[in-house]
């Protein structure tokens, strides 16, 4: 026997909408744009939300296979679990299932959760679009975590839209490399990330094209950047992470002398614990910090840093320097065929 | 709801109805109070019952009825209709004294009669009955699919809100120019 539900009061709709579970409220909300109206009338929802809106596909690079993270998003509610996945078929959709313990998740707290509870269902699209609407649904205030790639701007930039005018704090923010791996121009994308309130870890494995100086204005605990040539020494010198990681850098001894010489100062980069630079441009002809790389201990002390569960870095055999102030930093250059710098703090 | 309108219930309080009493008898003797709804058929319920309802509860604290006053004003509500108000009244009647278990058996099955229950329960303001109805509303699309969620609660789609909008627009225009015509007339 049907009711007709949208002839209740507000106050009753409310009721009747917290008894329901984020999949009914979902289904809910796509039947017409009034039920989407009335859903949001549900008020904010405390709720912990991660997306992963990269390719499910497993692409072969150079006949080695490349494993991308499952396209879902996933929805921490009351300690149950909440996955919208991508149906197979459309026959699928709007499937639910209930699993025990068949998969890990990450924690919003960044541990991972050995296999769960959790409940799936099956939807015709997972994408940016559905991670917005359930965003702006449900009023979901912050984001565990956005794996995101920037293959359609018009997409990047609605979500970024929705993030930035609703200052949803989003804790890990990833930018996934594209499917086809192309490069990218990322200027226009630059200037909306730096626009978005990422706080704990920003990471970027996207190529960009090498035309302008891509600037990162906003520096969160962790920076991690898979092909950094445009974070150049200005960049380095204004971070205030915890953790900074570049991989395929520019940056030359020089720079990196500079950098470690104002680190030196009291004061300075009261936050670094970890610096980890690979830069083809690391050679012998110049010295950092008055010393000719490479530079290490031929001992076999190991320092390490933990941050969080099952989570660390260490240096083997690191060089001793000390800041002005008597902090103590750990220091080791290789040269090799792929120099780096590892410091630690 | 004041006294006056109670004294303005045209309804000849009808022989009432006994709901059935499941607590033991207390040691101080019980008031009662009558209610009735659309169909005037009156209800005798006792205040321990009645204290379900956040709103009778309300009226009833502080008028101080004798047995007799109390069968003589009976609390009309017009809005709910007669067997809607029984279902609300025997549930009180069996929860009376009693904390509501989480899973309640005594919920009236009506699906029919759902919606104007629901009504009547927030109305009357019954916290743990609607809690209850609504769990049971909630319930009715648990694993349905948009189509038929659409279709159990009765979901227009967007072209036929679209379409209900524009004629309420329309109507409410015909309305407004109807009321300048004959602001003008009475005017003349």
């Amino acid at each position: 026997m049907p009711i007709a539900l949208l002839k209740f009061p507000t106050d009753l709709l409310r009721e009747v909408f917290q008894l329901c579970n984020p999949f009914e409220l979902y289904k809910l909300s796509i039947c017409s744009k009034r039920t989407q109206r009335c859903v949001m009338l549900g008020g904010r929802k405390n709720w912990k939300i991660r997306s992963n809106a990269v390719s499910s596909e497993v692409v072969h690079v150079d006949g080695f296979p490349r494993n991308f993270d499952k396209n879902e998003v996933l929805l921490y509610v009351d300690n149950l679990i909440y996955v919208f996945e991508k149906a197979a078929k459309p026959e699928d959709f709007f499937i639910t299932q209930h699993f025990v313990g068949d998969r890990n998740f990450f924690r919003p707290d960044g541990r991972n959760l050995f296999r769960p509870e959790y409940v799936s269902i099956q939807c015709p699209d997972v994408d940016v679009e559905l991670f917005g609407s359930l965003l702006v649904t449900f009023g979901i205030p912050i984001v565990d975590r956005l794996r995101i790639d920037f293959g359609s701007f018009e997409s990047f930039s609605n979500i970024a839209d929705i993030l930035i005018g609703r200052n949803i704090e989003i804790k890990e923010f990833c930018v996934g490399e594209t499917e086809t791996r192309k490069v990218i121009d990322a200027v226009n994308y630059m200037s909306l990330i730096n626009q978005m309130n990422i706080t704990q870890k920003f990471e970027c494995e996207q190529k960009f094209l090498r035309r302008h100086n891509y600037q990162l204005n906003k520096y969160p605990d962790t920076i991690i950047i898979k092909w950094s040539f445009w974070f150049n020494i200005g960049q380095l010198l204004n971070n205030n992470c915890v953790r900074l990681e570049l991989e395929k850098s520019m940056l030359r001894n020089e720079e990196l002398d500079g950098f470690l010489k104002e680190w030196k100062k009291a004061g300075t980069f009261p936050n670094l614990r970890w610096l980890q630079i690979d830069s083809m441009k690391i050679d012998k002809n110049y010295r950092i910090l008055e010393i000719v790389p490479p530079i290490r201990n031929s001992g076999k002390t190991y320092i390490k840093i933990e941050f969080g569960w099952n989570n660390h870095m260490g240096i083997l055999g690191p060089v001793r320097i000390t800041k002005e102030e008597g902090t103590v930093g750990w220091l080791k250059v290789e040269l090799g065929r792929s120099p780096n710098l590892k410091f630690l703090v | 709801m004041s006294s006056t309108e109670q004294g303005t219930s045209s309804a000849a309080p009808a022989e009432p109805t006994t709901a059935p009493e499941s607590a033991a008898a207390p040691e101080v003797p019980e008031s009662f109070y009558y209610v009735h709804g659309k169909d005037k058929v009156v209800h005798k319920v006792s205040a321990g019952a009645l204290q379900h309802s956040a709103l009778i509860h309300g009226m009833i604290s502080n008028l101080g009825y004798t047995e007799e006053q109390a069968k003589a004003n009976p609390f009309p509500f017009e809005n709910i209709d007669g067997d809607i108000l029984q279902m609300v009244v025997d549930w009180c009647n069996q929860h009376k004294g009693k904390p509501t278990p989480p899973e309640d058996t005594n919920l009236p099955k009506q699906k029919e009669k759902l919606f104007d229950l629901v009504l009547a329960v927030n109305y009357l303001e019954i916290k743990e009955l609607l809690t209850y109805c609504c769990k049971q509303v909630a319930m009715m699309v648990k694993g349905k699919s948009p189509e038929e969620i659409r279709e159990i609660w009765m979901i227009p789609t967007d072209a036929e809100d679209e379409a209900a909008e524009k004629e309420a627009k329309k109507r409410a225009g015909k309305e407004a120019a109807g009321e300048t015509a004959a602001a003008a007339g009475d005017a003349k």
